[in-house]
């Protein structure tokens, strides 16, 4: 089953844990500036934290743009090629989600592997904005919270054995019918 | 002894008169001894001092401010994004100190240094960028009056970066008002004891800083394995989720529940409308995100907006529980979108809402008492809970206009202006007392009259252990908790991390022995960083000493001893002042202080090398 690493931007914090454990996997060393994760802020319209990742296309548009054929999708990850690499950087600037990256004292592009199927960044974070989804669930949330909207949900109050409880429905818009 | 990691071994020598930046070199000997945060900032301050003969004007070109992270910033651990500021304080004339969380820290460690120390004036408005291993000065007069978010917004756009962490001082610090603080991360403020007053002086208008250096660790793997232990400890606490919903914000219950919350000016210590400013309103209509610390996974600061209401779009990080509290209860108001109002407007003229709630708090309480009339309010009167009037007085502190020009001076002026005010203002040392009553606990009045910037509650936070222990405790323990307190929180201070996680979350001590050791490649042990750590308290009780502090200093806010909060658990209570004349003649007995507080001969010189 294949998975993909999704962001749940609403639950981060911006704690910048996940640059941080990507860095000490990849590189040994502690520096969040080394990472294939970065979070970006914007304050104060809108506010945002948002961690931006590799999303793994199916159609790389670094793929594409390298001169020297380095990256290839491999078991649904885009690996890129070491030894073959010239370091142009044109994968950084085509990347249409700004998700690879350059550290002016390393000689490639950082890029996410995925950490061979079980992310770092996906295992220390302490608010679950990072998740590995299977393939066929990607969308389900938005599916649901779309499907809720038609809807207005309605809550009663009732007692079971002297403690209050609370039953959620939804009730459909009569207004509307 | 040898420092193999955890350290640039340098810092940034800026002088903003003669436009100098020079990067000078640490020798390992200071970086052991004085470990970093406010242990360098204590040292490079005292140097100063001698420098200038103990006479400096807290405003003048003379005084240094020392902007110190730790050897721990940025590394891989709980909460690693502290970084200390410290020189003479405006508001007390004495040594003061104040910390941020944030990234700001991180950042500057990546640029290559492991401080940053300023003196001097710029002749005009104007930024200090740091960039890597370049660093200049840029004139920017034009940013005069603007708000510190303002302020940041702009710059970023002019210097083109996204990535960088900038420090602003808002129009509060450019009119010199005494407890301007410094904003970094559009929210998160260096907030006591006056560094935006200071930057104010220098003409310095913010501080921007973006590097991209590895942070030197020793053994990266023992960090991660280390680290990985404690923040699977914080995972499994019974608190932590609380802790990320909530924040700092569930302490207003708590401090409701147990009667320390400030109310009305401390007259009360509880709050009757408490549920309308608590974390549970919060969470139901103004959360809209988490927000945390750099590699903090207990995340205690909330992103919260008003959704309806004159304070519509109202968006700030906050407000957490002091500035809740003291722009809250303490001033009577009852509208959490009315708290968060105010708390922005601190935050974008830049100014410390702990100090700004506790002065506004007393104005109310005096022009109630007749003390202070209409004609000095400029006509226009004030009540408890009138959050109008509230946020009018916040801008016109910020701005110097009418009575705001005498708020700007703090409780000293205050007072100076109307002496009754002596018994209606909680202050120590010239510094306002934060949000948690001492009258229920004579070990937290203790820590108040003793810590040294004044009634802060940084150093030492006694409070909750002493409701458990009851009357029962014994005057040596309360002095000998306040003491361990003031020993091992400033330790978090010198390494760099925030205190939260042991102090909230229980998080054993003994982990920042293994921290600093795989960081550092030093093996000194927890017992004998704390040594150290108690060694700055003595180096900066040594700074006040000289500069005119003792006994008669080490005092207690009127109220604390002569009127008790009305209702709640602790209705009737004060901290009797023979008890406490006592409690400090043991406390300093304990430090190997004389009777007049003072340390013994020879401290100066262990600080002289």
């Amino acid at each position: 089953m294949s998975r993909k690493l999704t962001v749940i931007p609403e639950q981060c914090s911006g704690c910048r844990i996940c640059e941080l454990v990507c860095a000490i996997k990849h590189f040994g060393v502690n520096n969040p500036k080394k990472s294939a994760i970065r979070i970006i802020n914007t304050y104060p319209h809108p506010v945002m934290r948002m961690p931006v990742v590799c999303s793994q296309c199916k159609v790389p548009a670094c793929a594409q743009v390298c001169p020297t054929d380095s990256l290839h999708l491999v078991d649904g990850v885009v690996q890129l090629d070491k030894e073959n690499c010239i370091s142009c950087f044109k994968c950084v600037e085509a990347c249409p989600f700004g998700a690879i990256y350059a550290h002016e004292e390393c000689d490639l592009p950082i890029k996410c592997d995925l950490c061979g199927g079980e992310p770092e960044c996906v295992i220390n974070c302490p608010l679950g904005a990072l998740r590995m989804i299977p393939e066929h669930a990607l969308g389900e949330i938005k599916r649901l919270n779309n499907v809720l909207s038609y809807t207005q949900m309605r809550e009663i109050e009732f007692y079971e054995k002297g403690e209050k409880k609370v039953i959620q429905y939804a009730e459909i818009g009569k207004e509307e019918l | 002894m040898s420092i193999k990691g955890g350290y640039f071994k340098r810092y940034l020598q800026v002088n903003l008169t003669d436009k100098s930046l020079e990067r000078r070199e640490l020798p390992d000997a200071f970086l052991q001894k004085y470990i970093g945060g406010r242990g360098f900032g204590a040292k490079l301050v005292w140097d100063n001092l001698k420098k200038h003969d103990f006479k400096i004007n807290p405003l003048g070109e003379e005084n240094l401010v020392v902007i110190a992270p730790g050897p721990l910033t940025g590394a891989y651990l709980p909460s690693s994004g502290k970084n200390s500021f410290v020189a003479i304080s405006p508001a007390t004339g004495l040594y003061g100190d104040s910390s941020i969380g944030g990234g700001f820290g991180v950042e500057l460690r990546q640029s290559g240094i492991d401080a940053l120390s300023i003196t001097g004036k710029a002749p005009e408005l104007s930024v200090l960028y740091i960039d890597n291993s370049e660093s200049s000065i840029i004139p920017m007069p034009d940013l005069e009056g603007k708000t510190c978010l303002e302020t940041e917004g702009i710059i970023r756009e002019r210097l083109e970066t996204q990535t960088a962490h900038i420090a602003t001082i808002g129009p509060a610090g450019e009119n010199l008002i005494k407890f301007a603080c410094v904003n970094t991360d559009w929210g998160r403020n260096a907030g006591r004891t006056g560094f935006g007053t200071i930057l104010g002086s220098k003409n310095l208008k913010a501080i921007v800083v973006r590097g991209h250096h590895d942070i030197p660790v020793y053994d990266v793997q023992a960090l991660a394995a280390e680290a990985n232990k404690a923040y699977k400890y914080l995972k499994e606490h019974k608190y932590y989720k609380l802790w990320q919903q909530q924040g700092l914000m569930n302490v207003i219950d708590y401090a409701n529940e147990k009667g320390i919350l400030p109310t009305y000016n401390f007259k009360d210590s509880v709050f009757s409308k408490i549920e309308q400013i608590n974390g549970d309103t919060m969470l139901s209509d103004y959360k809209i995100g988490d927000a945390a610390c750099f590699s903090c996974a207990m995340g205690c600061a909330n992103i919260c907006l008003v959704k309806n209401g004159k304070y519509t779009g109202t968006v700030i990080e906050g407000p957490e529980y002091e500035s809740c509290a003291m722009l809250g209860s303490n001033v009577g108001i009852d509208n959490f979108a009315a708290i968060l109002a105010a708390n922005q407007l601190c935050d974008e003229m830049g100014m410390d809402t702990i100090s700004t709630g506790n002065l506004i708090g007393a104005i109310i309480e005096g022009y109630e008492k007749g003390i202070i009339s209409l004609a000095d309010l400029d006509g226009k009167d004030i009540t408890w809970g009138d959050d109008d009037a509230v946020l009018e007085m916040i801008r016109k502190t910020a701005h110097r206009e009418g009575i705001g020009d005498i708020l700007a001076d703090g409780p000293r002026r205050i007072i100076e202006k109307w002496p009754e005010m002596n018994e209606i203002i909680l202050q120590v040392k010239g510094l306002e007392q934060s949000a948690y009553d001492s009258r229920a606990g004579s070990s937290m009045a203790l820590a108040y009259a003793t810590s040294d910037i004044g009634a802060h509650h940084t150093r030492a936070w006694t409070i909750a252990r002493e409701m458990e222990e009851g009357q029962n405790w014994s005057d040596n323990d309360r002095v000998e908790t306040v003491i361990y307190h003031q020993t091992l929180r400033p330790l978090f201070d010198m390494l760099g991390v925030c205190r939260l996680p042991w102090i909230e979350l229980g998080l054993n001590e003994k982990h920042y022995e293994y921290f600093y050791q795989h960081i550092t490649g030093n093996q000194l042990t927890l017992e004998q960083l704390l040594a150290l750590s108690k060694d700055v308290y003595d180096l900066t009780r040594q700074i006040n000493v000289r500069l005119g502090v003792s006994r008669k200093d080490d005092t207690l806010p009127h109220k604390v001893h002569a009127s008790p909060a009305l209702t709640g658990p602790n209705a009737g209570k004060v901290v009797d002042k023979e008890h406490f004349q006592e409690l400090l003649s043991l406390y300093y007995r304990s430090r190997g202080w004389d009777e007049d507080g003072i340390p013994p001969d020879g401290t100066e010189s262990k600080f002289n090398d």
